[in-house]
């Protein structure tokens, strides 16, 4: 899953993409691009909704000049340093400390938003980054309630899993690190349905309810199976004389191998239908499996093989380009 | 924690319910009802019922107003263009698709 790990308070300058030395308007910029590619309305992935913030965050700061100097001059805890501090003696201090202010991790109140220094000195606090933290960026001042946006995310499924069902085990990036989820797949799940896990999308602010996460099932290539909604197709392979005197061969099915009685003179193309041996259908009858028919011929004759198919052809009369 | 497949509820709202759900003045709702945005039934006395997943497209025209500062009626145009959006990605997906 994409959205890299937040233990880590991130550069504003590196969120945004651009150089230290960026004008106001290549920021603003930055931001709106990125801002559209990653709204979780616009971006259904799990981990956008994360990006969003950040990158609302890291404009909050850096789109005003103010306290962009300040972020420029004390690093990401500028909230939390007086109003009136010289930069190059804080530098100093900090060193003395032998504390890298950089790779300090996120207080408990920074991931909404909110400056983690709203406990100190609120003489430091920027109004705007007070009020920025509703829906994590600083256009979402004033909206109340919001609530979450619904997620989806691909959910790879063999066809043996979409036929029994099962439990899988789904680690997602969520904004307090990995978040594991366990998805129940209902047996007979098919391409595209979606599994709904309710409540686990998107945050809601203020108390508004989280948005749905949806696994969209993706039913991944079968060596030997096609899928056709809950219909599967297998291939038959057959020789010649199989396929023109008739047999009954073993077929494999999810189900296990199961006897097909040929009819003589089957040709390749015709279809041998298992009658709900497809996938299942948890309110109604599961597809069908077909079988279908490929005839292959030896690619070195024995010379005995050739002198009986030599005597077949001089002996029949059949012609399958007959109009 | 399991999850499994949950059905959703499909009972109407009317206009004091749908706002009282959505955290949203009855107000705005009915102006978003006249633009288009919300979809709403009117009732014999003129009541207007919501679908359950209207619900769901309040959040989504609020979260675009916050996240983009949109007025309602771009906020129309986008939810618009998301849905079809939407519909195109599901379509190619399904041309994609391995197999018949």
């Amino acid at each position: 899953m994409p959205g890299g790990p937040r233990a880590d308070r991130r550069d504003f300058y590196e969120i945004l993409g651009v150089p230290r030395t960026a004008t106001q308007d290549e920021i603003q910029r930055a931001y709106r691009q990125l801002a559209r590619q990653n709204h979780p309305d616009v971006n259904k992935d799990p981990g956008a909704e994360d990006r969003f913030k950040e990158i609302s965050e890291a404009y909050d700061v850096l789109s005003d000049p103010q306290t962009r100097r300040r972020y420029d001059a004390f690093g990401p805890d500028f909230r939390q340093v007086p109003e009136d501090t010289d930069p190059e003696a804080f530098q100093r201090s900090r060193a003395g400390a032998g504390t890298a202010g950089a790779g300090q991790a996120r207080g408990a109140g920074g991931a909404d938003g909110f400056g983690a220094g709203l406990g100190g000195d609120l003489g430091g606090i920027d109004i705007e980054d007070l009020l920025g933290g509703i829906f994590g960026g600083r256009a979402g001042r004033g909206f109340g309630p919001i609530p979450g946006a619904d997620q989806e995310a691909e959910l790879e499924l063999t066809v043996e899993e979409a036929f029994q069902g099962g439990h899988r085990s789904v680690t997602l990036q969520g904004p307090d690190g990995q978040r594991p989820l366990d998805v129940r797949i209902p047996a007979g799940v098919t391409n595209g349905q979606r599994i709904r896990l309710a409540g686990q999308g998107g945050r809601g602010s203020e108390g508004a309810p989280n948005g749905d996460l949806y696994f969209v099932a993706r039913i991944a290539p079968h060596p030997r199976y096609r899928i056709d909604g809950r219909d599967l197709y297998v291939d038959l392979p057959l020789a010649p004389w199989e396929a023109a005197l008739g047999t009954s061969v073993a077929v494999e099915t999810p189900r296990g191998e199961m006897k097909v009685k040929v009819p003589p003179g089957t040709s390749t193309g015709k279809r041998l239908r298992l009658r709900h041996y497809g996938l299942p259908h948890p309110r109604g009858n599961a597809g069908h499996l077909y079988a279908e028919v490929k005839i292959v011929v030896p690619t070195k004759l024995t010379d005995e093989e050739r002198r009986l198919f030599e005597q077949l052809a001089a002996v029949s009369t059949f012609d399958p380009r007959r109009r | 924690m399991g999850y499994a497949l949950v059905l959703v509820r499909s009972a109407s709202l009317n206009l004091e319910a749908f706002a009282r759900t959505t955290g949203t003045h009855p107000d705005l709702v009915r102006r978003l009802v006249a633009l288009g945005v919300l979809d709403a039934d009117r009732d014999a006395a003129g009541e207007l019922w919501f679908a359950r997943s209207q619900v769901a497209v309040m959040g989504r025209v609020q979260r675009l107003r916050a996240g983009f500062g949109l007025n309602y009626a771009a906020v129309g145009l986008v939810t618009d263009l998301l849905d079809r959006i939407a519909v195109l990605e599901a379509a190619l997906q399904e041309a994609r698709r391995p197999g018949r």
